[in-house]
């Protein structure tokens, strides 16, 4: 057996005790039409059912986990969790590859780039200056006019996907008319971030809301969390700082270190436990997703919007648990409590759902829900939009063919709806579409949901401007 | 790895590196996988049952590849078995004796669309609903409609005759397919039928269709569209037991009515679909449900439908609900369309039999599957195309379990056995492919095989498409070229007695 000892073979021991939901796996093959790597490639080892087909021959002994074949099929998965949502069987792909990953990742350490990028975002003296200058940067224009000019293909496209990423965090233009954001943004509304509550008696009455600020998105798309803030604030929620939070560790799971995982979780366990909190807010789907799964990182404790089952493990498995169970997503917060009108906002708007809250948090109509009650918002759908944008968390850097193979598919099929706007609930997709539609030169601009309602509510005097 | 286990079929012997590089040539190195642990994840078809490790698997992305890749294995004398998504349920798509998988996952393109001779011409790796999908934009759908049909391909549809709830109606693959295009065992690139050529002599077209690989690949295939339909109203109806959801399709029938299709689930089913992502909001308390679909002009719907509510009532139905709008016509159709995969919820392993029994016997065979799985202490989720008869009782076990696995093979043995007694056949649509090899003569006699074994000769003289696929091997001992002796394999699906449906329903 070629397995290593150690991490290859503690793995293969927790693969079996979930051998049960692995051999769910009928092979019936209705996963493979919404693969995206599948439906690029055609090999079956690049499909769900075949890297579950791999999993299950580590789990049966036939093969290694430094199977040359079971890593690259294995790395080469988006973890999109597209397959989830269509398996009749109920097939737990994304936690089955964690755990694989995390037996891959023994056996052959992940690239360079990935560690590196993960380290950084786990230390904040790292990470925040980092992405300060990145600020700085992306405030000379540089990046977004790189971006459209560097060579597509050989060593620059790496580079150039990077800044056309940094270009796409810049606050969206919402109307070609008027410049809203940027230099010339009023300072009344960007500054205190306070609003009066909602005139018709206390939608959100006054709940307490933590918002999970994400390390990317404070460093990058900080004027999100500013419109969350203030949207939520109108709606008459209590918005509190939750001091002491840090990286969710989502990279690091996806990339195979649980443990480094568990570590952040614990942080920001301790950081949300302490603030004593109804409610978690997330506006980065890709968080929110890890959020409610920091319980099975422990215990074997399902992610939520499937089984609740597993040990109960105690400890912290059981506070993440109970944490998890009180995540939710901003869109989630108020498509639960409804939401105030604000002012016209005619733009024509297409929604691009993020993998991480459509397959893994059950997440497809509160967004839209959210789009759809901008008055004037003409909301035009988006062909494949269920299907992944290929940023998946690091995966457009460390996977630049195929990640621009998808990027390029999702920025013409945003192009051939003709909205003015593509809006997506996460970082990452705003990044990735983001830079794509920059270098197919196209004038889109992208746009989170709650960006477009804190517009409306702008303009329709909510905030008192 | 590969170490030899009951479930690890042994490995092959590498190709020489010779062919290879003749492969590599003809598709381009990317698309020519050899890799041993590569190669396992093409071990099976969705009837993991039959496991078999290619040599190597191959994917051609024109028919020019293709045949490039049929010439280059024909020189050497070395098999070749089609694949498409890998969803057939007959083991049709497995390497069983080495040799090399064509997959035709990268020939996926539609090659024309003509809404105004509803027509279409696709590459065979398009999948069923991909076609149906594009169609649509022109007020046109293709009719078969496996339950697979999300992720099987047009390739493996016209290779299995492949049916669907709605061939009650519409027909089956058969019927839709105008002309081929076709890759012969040698390389040989033939073109059967097409527009304007449906006259001629001899139906190649329809002795291709249905042949589970055996005779070559379909590498570009002509279809008609049809109309989709004004409209459509299906009807649920919950009964308490499986006979009286029986008697109900019957008297539909013998009122006249001309449903587009009749469907029943069981409640072993209703319990797998309830709990999955599809749960179509059966009652799980219902011992059998029945899903009538009606679809034309409108105005005329309204008539069938009332009369159909009354039968089924009639019948003992304690509850009928209808579903006009397409949303909820689809979650109806969803929980009868993802049984199979939902199957694995009951238990880690299934055996998805399909046969057909005339549909005046239905009520009767249904009883006597039952008794077969009380006997052998199995059980048994049933799912099938009431309207023409095409039972699918499948049987959930563990495979683990060596004991419970010989007593699902004698039930499933038996099961056959009576289906072919009350005057059915082995297959409704899954065709033969390793599956029901051994049942083949329950229905064909020793001479009729032979006949069938030449008609295979005729498109493959050595053999060496999809060999050991559909034919037992013949009682004279075996001969001819190749590992896969002609005397084993022909197509089946459309064959005399084989039944007129086929396919991944
Ligand atoms: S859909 Fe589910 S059961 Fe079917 S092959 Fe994919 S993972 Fe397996
Ligand atoms: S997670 Fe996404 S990329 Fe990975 S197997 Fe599932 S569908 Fe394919």
């Amino acid at each position: 057996m070629r397995t290593p000892a150690g991490i290859g073979a503690s793995w293969r021991r927790e693969m079996e005790r979930q051998a049960e939901k692995l051999f769910h796996c009928v092979h019936c093959g209705f996963c493979l039409p919404v693969c995206p790597t599948y439906l690029r490639l055609g090999d079956e080892a690049d499909s769900p059912r075949g890297r579950l087909h791999l999993m299950r021959a580590v789990v049966e002994g036939r093969l290694g986990t430094d199977s040359g074949s079971f890593q690259e099929h294995l790395d080469l998965c988006l973890g999109c969790r597209a397959c989830e949502s269509v398996c009749p069987s109920g097939v737990e792909y994304g936690r089955l590859l964690e755990g694989a990953r995390q037996a891959a990742a023994s056996a052959r350490p992940p690239s360079f780039l990935a560690r590196l990028l993960a380290r950084v975002m786990a230390t904040p003296a790292l990470a925040v200056p980092l992405l300060g200058a990145a600020r700085l940067l992306r405030a000379t224009g540089l990046p977004d006019l790189l971006a459209r000019r560097l060579p597509a293909e050989g060593r620059w496209g790496v580079v150039r996907l990077g800044l056309g990423m940094l270009a796409a965090t810049a606050p969206p233009d919402l109307s070609p008319g008027e410049t809203l954001y940027g230099s010339s943004r009023p300072p009344s509304c960007e500054g205190s971030g306070t609003g009066p509550g909602p005139g018709e008696g206390g939608i959100g009455q006054g709940r307490r809301v933590a918002l999970f600020r994400g390390c990317v998105q404070n460093g990058l798309l900080g004027h999100v969390n500013r419109a969350t803030r203030r949207v939520l604030e109108a709606n008459g929620f209590e918005v509190v700082e939750v001091p002491g939070q840090g990286c969710c560790g989502a990279i690091h799971a996806h990339m195979g270190d649980l443990a480094g995982a568990r570590g952040l979780a614990r942080r920001n366990l301790e950081a949300f436990d302490g603030a004593g909190l109804a409610l978690g807010g997330a506006t980065g789907a890709g968080w929110g997703a890890a959020l409610p799964q920091h319980a099975h990182w422990w215990d074997g404790g399902g992610p939520r919007g499937g089984a609740r089952g597993g040990g109960g493990g105690g400890g912290l498995g059981e506070r993440a648990r109970r944490f998890s169970e009180r995540v939710r997503d901003v869109s989630e917060v108020l498509a639960e409590t409804g939401l105030r009108r604000g002012g016209s906002l005619p733009l024509s708007v297409t929604y691009d759902a993020p993998c991480h809250l459509l397959h893994a948090q059950g997440i497809a109509w509160e967004p839209l829900r959210l789009l759809g009650s901008i008055p004037d918002l003409d909301l035009v759908p988006l062909p494949g939009a269920e299907e992944c944008c290929g940023g998946a968390g690091l995966y457009a850097l460390t996977h630049p063919d195929m990640g621009r193979r998808i990027g390029e598919d999702k920025a013409r099929a945003v192009l051939e709806t003709g909205a003015a706007v593509v809006a997506t609930g996460n970082p990452g997709c705003m990044m990735q579409i983001g830079a794509w539609l920059r270098m197919t030169e196209a004038r889109v601009a992208v746009a989170h949901p709650v960006e477009l309602l804190d517009e409306s509510y702008r303009r329709g005097g909510i905030y008192g401007g | 790895m590969n170490s030899a286990g009951p479930i690890s079929p042994s490995l092959p012997p590498p190709l020489p590196e010779e062919v290879l590089a003749d492969l590599r040539r003809a598709v381009g190195p990317r698309w020519v996988i050899t890799d041993p642990d590569h190669l396992l994840v093409y071990e099976a078809d969705a009837q993991t049952g039959h496991r078999g490790l290619p040599q190597a698997v191959v994917l051609p992305a024109s028919t020019q590849e293709a045949a490039a890749v049929f010439g280059c294995l024909h020189g050497h004398g070395i098999p070749v078995i089609p694949r498409g998504a890998g969803t057939g349920l007959a083991g049709g798509a497995v390497a069983l004796q080495g040799g090399v998988v064509v997959s035709t996952a990268r020939m996926n393109r539609i090659l024309e669309l003509d809404p105004d001779n509803r027509r279409a011409v696709v590459q065979p790796g398009v999948s069923n609903s991909r076609l149906s999908a594009a169609a649509a934009a022109f007020g046109l759908h293709y009719p078969p409609d496996p339950s697979s049909q999300t992720a099987c391909t047009l390739g493996g549809n016209v290779a299995t005759n492949a049916g669907g709830p709605h061939c009650l109606k519409y027909g089956v693959t058969g019927r839709y397919v105008t002309g081929l295009k076709v890759v012969l065992a040698d390389g040989e690139v033939m073109h059967l039928g097409g527009a304007g050529r449906e006259g001629s002599l001899f139906d190649f077209v329809g002795l291709f269709v249905g042949s589970e690989g055996c005779f070559g690949l379909a590498a570009e295939i002509e279809v008609v569209l049809a109309p989709t339909p004004e409209g459509a109203c299906t009807l649920l109806a919950l009964f308490d037991t499986l006979e009286s959801a029986g008697k109900a399709v019957t008297e539909i029938l013998k009122a006249g009515l001309l449903p587009a299709a009749l469907e029943i689930v069981d409640r072993n089913t209703i319990l797998a679909v309830e709990a999955s992502a599809y749960a179509a909001g059966y009652p799980t308390h219902a011992g059998a449900a029945l899903v009538v679909e009606f679809d034309g002009y409108p105005e005329g719907l309204e008539e069938e439908v009332v009369q159909a509510e009354e039968r089924c009532r009639a019948a003992g139905a304690w509850e009928v609900r209808r579903a006009r709008t397409p949303e909820e016509r689809a979650a109806l159709w969803k929980g009868r369309k993802k049984a199979f995969g939902a199957m694995g919820r009951l238990a880690p392993d299934l055996v998805v039999q399909d046969a057909t029994v005339p549909r005046s016997r239905l009520p009767e065979v249904l009883a006597r599957i039952d008794g077969i799985a009380r006997h052998h202490r199995l059980r048994i989720a049933n799912v099938f195309h009431a309207g023409d008869g095409n039972l699918h009782p499948n049987i959930v076990f563990d495979r683990r379990d060596a004991d419970e696995t010989r007593r699902v093979e004698e039930a499933a043995r038996e099961i056959m056995e009576l289906c072919v007694a009350v005057g059915g056949t082995i297959t409704g649509e899954h065709g033969v492919g390793l599956e029901k090899r051994e049942y083949m003569p329950l229905v064909f006699s020793p001479g009729e095989l032979e006949v069938l074994r030449g008609v295979k000769r005729v498109f493959d003289p050595a053999g060496l498409c999809n060999p050991g696929k559909v034919l037992p091997p013949s009682q004279e001992g075996r001969g001819g070229p190749g590992e896969g002796a002609p005397d084993e394999a022909v197509g089946g699906g459309r064959l005399p007695g084989l039944g007129g449906r086929g396919g991944e329903g």
